[in-house]
């Protein structure tokens, strides 16, 4: 009976020991985001079955690749053009949807359903607050015109609505779906702009790994990599130092779609060129934020190289010395961009660093709540963690991909071990996702000089 | 360097001229009248179409704030809103539009001087 009594008493204890700490300040538009994030992972809209949700998918980033769907069930709504006979014609190419993560896109009209669209990757949804906005207005969707309406972030989920969720090729509203309400597109954008980083990063960073470094003076080097005249700090928008009547986040010509073995194009589909921004279009793709890039290929608007050193190397190829954007570049500064094997490498080791350092910022704050103990439920504390546990794989797989900072990898493999530990353990969350937190700093501080 | 820039970027302005606001117009066409998110209520025009005017391309309509007259242009598209009888929404031409039929437009530029880019009309039979 005495250790009967005794375990009780630890119990109480331990429970004793529980106690929640304070929660933080409420964040206004908490609940609003909470909406949205409801909405955005389980709201069909009457459709089809599919959910922001389903093309974006928090686990993954917020996008798909062929890996990911591939870890998908049949009867997963993202396949619903292969078990709903009603959108078993021009809706999807599921062939080329599995192999390469594309989806059907029909930007220049539903007029010729056949013959008229476009295949495009699904691209992540991460730190959208700094990457829609130019002096023109907003710009989203790969060729910064994906929204009806007014063209915002807010409304781009009605044209996903109408292009994606649909029952049937009708696209009825009441009939094949349902618009989503004003109060739903504020609860959907609030969300998405909590998603990823709240604020730029400030280049240069004070990394440690020479390879990077010397990658991120490439990438800031104007008469160089030159990178950063349309990506500065590595994000979407336009080197504000560089005098431009334009400014925030532009769009250009790259010259992806010259490309000249496209990836999907070598399957013997049907893959229509795809014209980009406008009606029709001028060929011109929106910028995308780098900083998240390493860790969410395939790379550009049609998914066509899978790593992000091909990535780079694109910038050295005839498709975009040649095209529009490449040509600015060379009467801007004299010369196209041409970097050697060893530079290629060293600007996309930048890149994996900055993503890294980006994952493991958003571990640390996905462990957070848990390691304080102000999540509001279980299963919100283990979805935190999950959450967690896949930013630091994700870190993982960036550095390690790039033979870049073993010993950091090290203490995010401890952090992803303690980070699953925390899941399972029923008493020990908090001190293990502490834990798994100060391992993750570890890994921060092998990155980058911390003050 | 700078004066490299500035000449480049406007050459490429004027050959290219990416810069341009832009929403799609796809799956506009889909969105039946008074629901266009960020436009409806704020800055498109709804009333029901008086009397249409081929030869000058221009359309009167009334409506709460009276009678007013838009002018179309080559580029405006006709958006037929057949929603409320269930069946497909689709393009359609100015001989779409009738007196008496409910329509909604937008202008360039949500400017109401300037010529409409879009107009909806509802097709309610």
């Amino acid at each position: 009976m005495k250790p009967i009594v005794v375990l009780i008493c630890g119990l109480l204890l331990l429970v004793g020991c529980h106690t929640p700490a304070p929660p933080p300040t409420p964040d206004p538009d908490a609940e609003l985001i909470e909406k949205g994030r409801q909405i955005f992972f389980n709201e069909t809209f009457d459709g089809n079955g599919r959910t922001c949700g389903t093309c974006h998918p928090a686990e993954n980033n917020f996008a798909i690749d062929p890996a990911f769907i591939a870890s998908l069930p049949d009867d997963d709504p993202l396949f619903v053009a292969e078990f709903n006979p009603a959108l078993k014609e021009n809706f999807e190419n599921p062939r080329l949807m599995r192999e390469f993560g594309l989806i059907t896109e029909n930007l220049d009209g539903f007029d010729d359903l056949a013959n008229k669209f476009t295949l495009r990757g699904v691209p992540h949804t991460l730190g959208l607050r700094f990457t829609i906005d130019s002096s023109l207005g907003p710009r989203t969707g790969w060729s910064g015109d994906g929204s009806p309406g007014d063209g915002s972030l807010r409304s781009f989920a009605t044209g996903a609505v109408i292009q994606h969720f649909t029952k049937t090729l009708n696209r009825v509203a009441g009939v094949d779906f349902r618009l989503p309400t004003n109060a739903e597109l504020d609860a959907l954008e609030a969300f998405q702009f909590s998603l990823g980083r709240q604020q730029e990063l400030t280049l240069p960073l004070p990394l440690k790994g020479t390879v990077a470094n010397r990658g991120q003076a490439i990438f800031n080097d104007l008469t160089l990599g030159k990178c950063s005249a349309c990506h500065f700090n590595a994000g979407a928008n336009f080197n504000p130092n560089i005098p431009f009547p334009v400014t925030g986040n532009l769009n250009f010509n790259t010259g992806v779609e010259d490309l000249p073995d496209q990836p999907q194009d070598l399957t013997g589909e049907l893959v229509p060129p795809d014209d980009g921004f406008g009606i029709p279009g001028d060929g011109t793709f929106n910028t995308p934020a780098l900083i998240e890039a390493a860790d969410t290929g395939p790379f550009f608007h049609n998914n066509a190289i899978e790593t992000i050193e091909g990535s780079v190397a694109f910038y050295n190829g005839d498709a975009f010395n040649n095209s529009p954007a490449g040509q600015l570049i060379q009467q801007a500064t004299g010369s196209g961009i041409n970097l050697d094997g060893t530079q290629v490498v060293e600007v996309a080791a930048f890149l994996r660093v900055i993503n890294a350092l980006e994952n493991i910022r958003q571990s640390i704050e996905l462990l957070e709540p848990v390691a304080r103990k102000s999540h509001q439920t279980v299963e919100q504390g283990l979805q935190l963690l999950d959450l967690a546990g896949r930013e630091t794989e994700d870190s993982i797989m960036v550095l390690s991909a790039g033979g870049l900072h073993p010993e950091a990898v090290q203490h995010l493999k401890e952090a992803l071990r303690l980070t699953r530990k925390a899941k399972r353990s029923i008493f020990s969350k908090s001190h293990l996702a502490r834990q798994a937190i100060e391992q993750q700093q570890k890994a921060r501080a092998e990155l980058v000089e911390t003050s | 360097m700078l004066k490299h820039i500035i000449i480049a970027a406007t050459i490429f302005i004027l050959i290219f001229g990416a810069f341009s606001v832009q929403a799609e117009k796809s799956t506009e066409m889909f969105i039946p009248i008074g629901q266009s998110p960020g436009l409806s209520g704020e800055y498109t025009v709804m009333g029901k179409i008086d009397q249409v005017n081929a030869r000058d391309q221009s359309i009167k309509m009334s409506g709460p704030s009276g009678s007013y007259t838009v002018r179309m242009t080559k580029h405006t598209l006709i958006y037929l809103d057949r929603s409320k009888t269930q069946l497909p929404n689709s393009y359609g031409t100015l001989a779409d539009c009738k007196a008496g039929d409910m329509a909604e437009v937008k202008f360039v530029d949500n400017a109401r001087s300037k010529p409409i880019e879009w107009i909806k009309v509802q097709k309610a039979k």
